[in-house]
């Protein structure tokens, strides 16, 4: 069970990170707390998935989703639009190692084309850089995925259960 | 007389027009998606009865108010200030476009509730450095570094934030404050590498600069294009592009002075 641990202490950084976010953003106060809970949640689901041998777009996916689904009831909640819960919960996903090895792959490819290695330097290049085009279109769909399946055009209208009026 | 009463109704709304106008620009500078600055404005018309048709691009926003046979009466324009993400205002409009409806507002509440919603308050300065610093810490822990890699990454992004609001504050261009931003953090954070304290994968380093990440522009381009709204979802996205490339520059600058 040590990868479960490991995969809670990854959480609750992660849930600081959005944190970070939600200070940069200047969120309202009242907001913090479910910011820090799904922006560690997020992270859980899409750690966990990795940890069962899912794809990591799939899996940046569904914890995106998750947090799409959990920003609406937060929103009734709280009063407050649910954009102010996803977008900072999100980010803690965006994969910034991939970004940057891709990156370091096109300058690598542009500097030295007498590289020995050139084609192996090629194809991780690509396949880093594919790799974090569909995370992100993967994250930044996801969240939204929720109000296009629920076809209202504003969260008021959406019935949430076990919420006060 | 007809006349007269006339040009009172158009004066009238020229008012209310005003009112919407610095509502739907309020909101597109604190970073709300294109889709929710139409709604909340059209809804703010319908409540004083009036009818209006929309333009709304990432630098302006054009409104013509219509009669009730659907012609236009005139159309003004007003220019969206510099954008910058202020959450609680997005929710403080999405507040008021609701109570409005259900407490009969008048035009001068409106207006002074707009007031207050511009000058509303930041955190303090240190709090968000200090936040920003740990968020920093959490993709250092997120891409499996260790604690001390972790430490310098709090540094690292707690002065580069600092950079970043400096340059902004000393007039620079974003793209190049983030530039800067980037450059001073992957410095500070390279130097764990340089010491000796992070290993080969150079953790501290990469993610010191994830606070940059332009995550406001890169989601609502995104939702922008999912509503329609085409031409704002690829300005947006454009814009998170450069910032991108502006943080890829920074990092690149100081792999070439630690030679990575």
């Amino acid at each position: 069970m040590s990868w479960l641990l490991i995969i809670l202490y990854k959480s609750v950084w992660g849930g600081i990170a959005a944190l970070g976010f939600a200070a940069l953003f200047n969120v309202p106060v009242r907001s913090f707390f479910h910011i820090f809970l799904f922006g560690g949640i997020g992270v859980f689901i899409k750690f966990t998935l990795l940890h069962f041998n899912f794809n990591i777009a799939l899996s940046s996916l569904a914890g995106a989703v998750a947090i799409g689904f959990l920003s609406i009831p937060a929103a009734h909640y709280k009063h407050t639009p649910p954009l102010i819960f996803y977008i900072p919960a999100v980010i803690p996903m965006i994969p910034g190692i991939l970004a940057y090895r891709m990156i370091l792959g096109l300058i690598t490819l542009t500097g030295n084309p007498k590289l020995a290695n050139y084609s192996a330097t090629l194809y991780e290049t690509i396949n880093f850089g594919l790799k974090v085009v569909f995370i992100l279109i993967s994250l930044s769909v996801g969240v939204v995925i929720p109000m296009l399946l629920l076809r209202k055009e504003s969260v008021k209208d959406i019935k949430v259960p076990f919420t006060k009026k | 007389m007809a006349e007269i009463e006339n040009n009172l109704d158009v004066e009238e709304m020229k008012e209310m027009a005003d009112v919407l106008l610095k509502t739907g620009t309020l909101l597109m500078s604190a970073g709300a998606n294109t889709g929710r600055v139409r709604t909340t404005v059209h809804r703010m018309a319908e409540a004083f009865g009036y009818t209006i048709d929309l333009h709304i691009s990432q630098r302006s926003i054009w409104l013509t108010m219509l009669n009730e046979h659907g012609a236009s009466i005139f159309t003004i324009v007003r220019v969206t200030p510099a954008h910058v993400i202020n959450f609680r205002t997005i929710s403080g409009i999405s507040k008021m476009s609701w109570s409005l409806f259900e407490e009969r507002w008048t035009i001068h509440q409106l207006n002074e509730e707009l007031q207050r919603l511009e000058k509303l308050p930041r955190f303090p300065r240190w709090l968000v450095l200090t936040l920003v610093g740990l968020a920093g810490a959490g993709f250092c822990s997120l891409a499996d570094g260790t604690p001390i890699e972790q430490a310098f990454t709090f540094i690292a992004s707690f002065l580069g934030l600092y950079v970043r609001q400096e340059a902004l504050k000393g007039g620079f261009n974003p793209y190049v404050s983030v530039y800067f931003s980037a450059f001073a953090a992957s410095l500070i954070a390279g130097s764990a590498s340089k010491l000796g304290l992070s290993d080969s994968q150079n953790h501290a380093y990469v993610t010191s600069v994830l606070f940059l990440i332009p995550g406001v522009p890169l989601i609502n381009s995104f939702s922008d294009i999912l509503d329609g709204n085409v031409q704002n979802g690829v300005t947006r996205g454009f814009v998170g592009f450069l910032i991108s490339f502006s943080i890829a520059l920074g990092i690149l600058t100081s792999a070439l002075i630690y030679q990575f």
